[in-house]
């Protein structure tokens, strides 16, 4: 069986500063971080994989060449084998073009289910997956909080979904697109002392458009659909907070901010 | 004239009625009509009534739970009334639909939006990014139908009296199934999700004593309880309703912080809140600098305050 | 003898020299003894890698830890003294099969508070805070504070050299002791008298101050007190460009001859995680003012005569309230300790590993600088790290002290978490601080995980270390692998190459 796991390094949000008089977010020095909920699918994965040895794991993911010593932690805890997409040329790439990306290498492989998170940190837009399913002609299921080990095999799985405040078991056939939330309790097995810096270079693959050859309107922000035009940013320090005390003053004063937010 | 479709989420109608604003707010002055997309679920036809017209489908093949064949539904319905806009509600199903159809129509797609800008000729889609952090204002390339999904309870439409919708009976052709089946159904624990919520009502530390009071005020204003983990820890509360690091982060429009010092790992479950009114016998903690209001003094005497406070005047009222 | 034979005879002999309820030997009990908060993160996830000891024992007097003393000396069995339990650099980890535990539980009693001649007497197993407590009623202070204060007790204090939050006003334990009592091996028992001052000889309170129990077991100590004027503390903050300009301000205030109680300077990062509400991701400038109103008045003027003269790496000032109330919510309590292990284990990540060191003024920045520049560039998991950052918090008139502060996510299992992350940063930050002539170990002692360096960090005058060993403790009986290296433990325990 084959799975692969399609995930995102996304910048850790916390470190993300803004520049208030520009207008613009600071991304230097962010750290990288896995996609929680992608993280989930890995985990899942390498959980499967020590039922099933035969099981196989492709990680395939998109972004700059600096995700390196990430992936190849991953191929460490015994991932067989990972795929990074990544090309100045797809700079820039709305998840439109993003998904066409990632189906054009998608579309050459064989695998029985691909499994990826439900919404990644920084876009937060849920598309991709979504869009992967339509481009290869796949289901999709998001929201993924477990799945029943016994009934993943090749044809089929049985899966828990959150929705709101049901949550709802599905059979999904295969070949298909499974996204996790981070809340799945799965979590990445630990990388072994002597395997830390185990030389992992042979199961790393780099892919740039001169494999993909995709045509330079199809990519990048040419080839997006969508921008960003503005940014607005939210900024609680501005708040000009009063402070009440908790008698009758104060609670008149709770309550008709209430009253004029429209709370009560 | 305009055609703009939306789509009904079978399990929250009214969701789907509050995105009207959003096609006004879209097509503004223009002519518009709008159309509404319904699936097997014909009850709920006559609390749609705010609609110009309602497409009702029946089919017993077509699960709506499936994306691949409602995807391909929406497609039909496109294709024979050319929409100039389409709009999903950014529920569970909506989120996975909404992309879908996007690449389907080769158009571009904004999630969750929040608010809608009109910037000269650009229609600019405002939605929150980076966990909320900043609010993004996208514009999509000029193709037809405009597509989005739209965040839910952030929109509210006021009702027109004596408006009727005209239902259109509609049967899809042949449309691909998805080979999914739905096994089960279970409601949750916690009836609600506190990332949805709009109102919270949180307890810390401060209220330790008797957390569960904490739920009269809620009641109260119709909001929703959660807690920091130092309730969880000491197991008073579900771990559902945990804010913070280690919980859910939530964006509520209001967020009553009872108790709670604000430690940064709590903070971290706290994005885009507009309104915070903190209460703790310590004006100077930190969860104080992020709020609207700071009432000093006890967290669990302020809860029967201000509950009284607020029955006082529905009295008053009545 | 089997070691299991072994233990159970050690047993016996305990109970006979005590008493049953003296000897502890609950096996939650032994596991928690068998480290310290330096291995807090594979205790949390139960992960240790060293011995458990074979029992905790209470003395009730001096002479119950001298009969002790001499049975362990006899037998050649390790001894681990401990008080409160606080300590972060191996200084309470067991790497013998055999060792006991003297924990000072027993040794409770407040002696004498004597607020005439500014003195207090207490036993060794004394809490700092009850200590402080008592003399706030009374309108004094001891004027330590150290994070540790809820949790420490005055010997394990006095036993490692610990320093306080107020320490540029007060001084560290070693300027507040006056006089003392221990135990050594052979089972003699030394008392310093308290006097305010004398030439007779060398100052020998200092071979049992931060002596780690390597030497003697300290049972009871006389401690300077001070007068409290809690109503006059002045708070000053500010956010600066870099941490550089912190240290300048508090060099500016030291050297002009002021001391005011708190002075802090802290780096963006290491800000942010104690300050978010304000420091806007700046680096946060601390200083407060404390004591008789005059004092407190100049030593404030001193500290805005100074905050002046560096106004360009001054980006604005903070609010005094915030300040006054990180002021008090500083220390520890029990509940954080427990939060910060349940944190720990949910999250896989380490929060707050720190390294302290000290240098003269110009050398600090040095060693600063390499330090952020090496761990950056040298580090192979530099990529996990989710915070690296430092702090300034106690100045002398000669220089200061460094801590860097680092946190990283843990993609190792527990056992191997301080050989992959926390060790080679250690190294970095210990060969740095020697290299530019600084002190490795500013105030958590050497503990078992710097005593690689004990004789780099002494050089020639290591000579007179070792002589004390020999002289005080020749069977090595006390506290093995603390201060003093020793080869096969640094190999099993540090570099684990068995």
């Amino acid at each position: 069986m084959k799975i692969i796991c399609l995930v995102k390094y996304v910048p850790n949000v916390e470190d993300i500063k803004y520049d208030y008089e520009e207008n613009v977010l600071i991304r230097d020095n962010v750290k990288l971080i896995l996609n929680p909920d992608d993280a989930a699918a890995v985990a899942y994965s390498l959980k499967a994989k020590e039922v099933n040895p035969d099981l196989s794991i492709e990680v395939l993911t998109m972004g700059p060449k600096s995700v390196r010593p990430f992936v190849e932690d991953l191929l460490r805890r015994n991932v067989n084998k990972a795929t990074i997409i990544s090309d100045p040329a797809f700079a820039g790439s709305d998840t439109y073009a993003t998904s066409k990306i990632l189906a054009s290498y998608l579309k050459e492989k064989e695998y029985d289910c691909i499994l990826t998170g439900s919404k990644s940190l920084d876009g937060d837009t849920a598309h991709v997956p979504a869009q992967l399913g339509e481009l290869l002609s796949l289901n999709q299921m998001s929201n993924i909080i477990s799945i029943d080990q016994d009934s993943f095999n090749e044809k089929s799985a049985i899966i828990e979904v959150e929705s709101g405040d049901k949550t709802l078991t599905y059979r999904m056939s295969f070949p298909a697109i499974l996204s996790f939330r981070k809340e799945t309790g799965y979590e990445l097995p630990y990388i072994k002392y002597e395997n830390m810096s185990l030389d992992v270079s042979d199961k790393l693959n780099f892919i740039s458009n001169e494999e993909l050859q995709l045509d330079e309107d199809m990519i990048g922000l040419k080839g997006s659909l969508t921008r960003v035009a503005n940014t607005y940013n939210k900024n609680f320090k501005e708040k000009n907070k009063i402070v009440v005390k908790n008698d009758d003053q104060g609670i008149d004063y709770v309550y008709s901010f209430l009253k004029k937010k429209g709370f009560v | 004239m305009k055609k703009s479709l939306v789509y009904i989420d079978p399990e929250n109608v009214q969701n789907s009625i509050e995105i009207l604003e959003v096609v006004a707010q879209i097509h503004q002055e223009e002519d518009f009509k709008s159309y509404g997309a319904l699936i097997n679920n014909s009850t709920s036809i006559q609390g749609l009534h705010q609609f110009d017209y309602i497409i009702n489908i029946q089919n017993q093949n077509l699960k709506n739970y499936d994306p691949v064949a409602v995807t391909d539904v929406m497609e039909q319905l496109n294709k024979k009334y050319n929409f100039d806009s389409i709009i999903i509600p950014a529920t569970h199903f909506g989120r996975m639909l909404a992309p879908r159809l996007a690449m389907r129509l080769h158009v571009g797609l904004v999630a969750d939006v929040t608010k809608i800008n009109h910037n000269g000729e650009n229609l600019e889609l405002v939605r929150p990014a980076f966990s909320g952090r900043i609010m993004a204002g996208i514009i999509t390339e000029a193709r037809k139908p405009i597509m989005l999904s739209v965040r839910q309870n952030v929109f509210a439409y006021d009702v027109q009296a004596d408006k009727e919708a005209e239902v259109i009976d509609y049967q899809p052709e042949n449309f691909k199934q998805g080979e999914i089946e739905l096994l089960n159904i279970q409601e949750n624990n916690i009836s609600y999700d506190i990332r949805e919520s709009e109102i919270l009502v949180s307890g810390g530390g401060g209220t330790l004593k008797n957390f569960d009071q904490i739920k009269l005020l809620a009641d109260k204003l119709n909001a929703e309880v959660s807690a920091s983990r130092k309730i969880i820890d000491n197991g008073k509360a579900d771990r559902n309703i945990q804010v913070g690091q280690s919980g859910k982060t939530v964006s509520p429009d209001l967020y009553i912080a009872l108790g709670i010092s604000g430690a940064i790992e709590h903070v971290a479950g706290l994005k885009n809140i507009d309104n915070i009114i903190a209460v703790n016998i310590n004006k100077s903690a930190p969860i104080c600098s992020l709020s609207d209001i700071v009432v000093e003094g006890d967290a669990l005497e302020f809860v029967k305050k201000l509950s009284d406070k607020i029955d006082e005047n529905e009295d008053q009222k009545n | 003898m089997s070691v299991i034979e072994k233990e159970q005879e050690v047993v016996e002999n305990l109970v006979d020299l005590l008493s049953e309820e003296q000897v502890n030997t609950n096996n939650e009990d032994l596991y928690e003894a068998s480290v310290d908060r330096y291995k807090k993160y594979a205790f949390a996830r139960n992960a240790l890698d060293v011995p458990q000891p074979v029992a905790i024992v209470y003395p009730n007097s001096s002479d119950e830890v001298s009969k002790l003393l001499q049975f362990c000396n006899e037998e050649r069995i390790n001894v681990i003294p401990r008080s409160g339990d606080t300590s972060t650099e191996g200084g309470l980890e067991n790497w013998k099969d055999i060792t006991v535990i003297i924990d000072a539980e027993n040794l409770n009693r407040i002696v004498d508070i004597d607020t005439y001649n500014m003195q207090a007497t207490v036993q060794a197993g004394v809490p700092l805070e009850e200590l402080e407590d008592e003399l706030r009623e009374k309108g004094f202070t001891t004027g330590h504070s150290p994070q540790s204060k809820p949790v420490a007790k005055m010997g394990g204090l006095v036993a490692t050299r610990s320093i306080g939050q107020l320490s540029t006003l007060y001084g560290g334990i070693e300027d507040m002791v006056i006089g003392l009592e221990c135990v050594f091996p052979d089972g003699h028992i030394s008392k310093i008298k308290n006097v305010p001052r004398r030439a007779g000889g060398p100052d020998i309170r200092h071979i049992a101050i931060g002596n780690e129990g390597t030497l003697c077991y300290i049972t009871e100590v006389t401690v300077k007190i001070f007068k409290h004027y809690p109503e006059n503390n002045k708070f000053y903050g500010y956010l600066t460009e870099d941490i550089e300009t912190g240290i300048k301000v508090l060099r500016e205030v030291m050297v002009n001859g002021y001391r005011p109680s708190v002075a802090r300077a802290y780096s963006e990062e290491d800000a942010k995680q104690h300050f978010y509400h304000f420091s806007k991701d700046k680096c946060v400038l601390i200083l407060m003012a404390e004591g008789p109103e005059n004092i407190v008045e100049a030593t404030g003027e001193a500290v805005e005569e100074a905050v002046d003269k560096f106004s360009d790496g001054i980006i604005e000032e903070v609010d005094s309230e915030l300040i006054e109330n990180w002021f008090n919510n500083l220390n520890w309590s029990q509940q954080d300790i427990e939060d910060e292990y349940e944190g720990m284990k949910e999250n896989d990540s380490h929060a707050g590993f720190t390294t302290e060191i000290s240098a003269d003024w110009g050398t600090i920045p040095i060693i600063y600088n390499n330090v952020m520049e090496r761990i950056k560039n040298e580090f192979p998991r530099a990529h996990e790290l989710t915070l690296l950052g430092g702090h300034s918090s106690h100045s002398y008139i000669n220089g200061t002290n460094l801590y860097f502060v680092y946190n990283y996510e843990i993609n190792c299992a527990p056992e191997d978490e301080l050989r992959v992350y926390h060790h080679p940063i250690h190294k970095i930050i210990v060969e740095e601080t020697l290299k530019h002539g600084g002190s490795m170990c500013h105030h958590h002692g050497i503990g078992k995980y710097r005593s690689q360096w004990t004789k780099e960090e002494h050089g020639s005058a290591y000579y007179m270390l070792e002589k004390l060993k020999e002289v005080f403790d020749p069977n090595g009986i006390m506290n093995y692998g603390s201060i003093y290296p020793k080869e096969d433990g640094i190999k099993k325990y540090i570099k684990k190459e068995e």
